[in-house]
């Protein structure tokens, strides 16, 4: 099941899994608001993945807003995963341990839940 | 030396055209993807941080952008019209339980400058305040 949030994220289902698909291939200061505003109103499941696949550029503003997401799933008891991360945003992430809070996770990892 | 130079309104959309402006410089003088990628981000968070800070985003201030290509090195100076600043912190800032409780989201850019060029430099007086991020040109890299 999918569905368009908005232009910035669309969401799918399945089973207790969200996947958050990024549709901004730059994540900053200009798509920030609206990926914060997607990320206070989207309900968390027990497995929430964001899709970093057609993400081409990560700041810190970028950063700070995805942090909502790592938030909001602390708060309902819930871990955070990535996928399709590129090297370089690896290396970001690891760099402010921003993957310490959302984990990389693959793609065959899912199918077992679809 | 060659130099080619951007200047930009302090409105967020337009830090994308010197990100894009960087990314042919980085490619122009043969630096690695990776480093062309390291160039990108830290152009951004120095654009950035001169139209919130040093411009309060105030659009009819500019944020000039110069990239003066040396012969060993880049140079990028990141020159906003702010009223200057005492000092800006390069420490190293991460993600912790602490800070995600607080809600204290941000303060990453001037770290991870710091830690994505070679060197760089702060040079403020009453009239703004210019950044300089310095890349040297390694074995590797090549004219193109």
């Amino acid at each position: 099941m999918t569905n368009e949030i908005n232009e910035v994220i669309r969401r799918e289902e399945f089973g207790d899994v969200a996947v958050l698909h990024i549709m901004t291939n730059s994540v900053d200061a200009v798509s920030a608001s609206a990926i914060e505003a997607v990320a206070t109103a989207t309900a968390m499941r027990p497995i929430t993945v964001l899709d970093f696949a057609n993400v081409a550029f990560i700041n810190s503003a970028g950063i700070s807003a995805l942090l909502k997401f790592v938030v909001s799933a602390k708060k309902s008891g819930y871990t955070l995963y990535a996928m399709n991360v590129t090297p370089h945003h690896q290396k970001v992430f690891k760099m402010v341990e921003m993957s310490r809070y959302m984990p990389p996770i693959e793609e065959r990892d899912l199918a077992a839940y679809r | 030396m060659q130099q080619v130079l951007v200047n930009i309104p302090s409105v967020p959309i337009f830090e994308r055209v010197v990100r894009a402006s960087a990314d042919e410089v980085g490619r122009a003088l043969g630096f690695s993807a990776e480093r062309v990628e390291d160039l990108k981000l830290a152009v951004s968070e120095a654009v950035n941080n001169a139209i919130d800070h040093g411009n309060k985003r105030q659009p009819g201030k500019l944020v000039e952008v110069v990239f003066a290509l040396h012969n060993d090195k880049l140079e990028v100076h990141v020159t906003d019209e702010g009223g200057g600043i005492d000092t800006i912190d390069f420490s190293r800032k991460v993600i912790d339980e602490q800070n995600l409780d607080a809600g204290m989201h941000r303060g990453f850019g001037m770290y991870l400058i710091s830690a994505l060029v070679d060197d760089c430099e702060v040079n403020s007086s009453q009239s703004g305040t210019t950044l300089t991020l310095r890349l040297y040109r390694r074995n590797h890299d090549h004219d193109e």
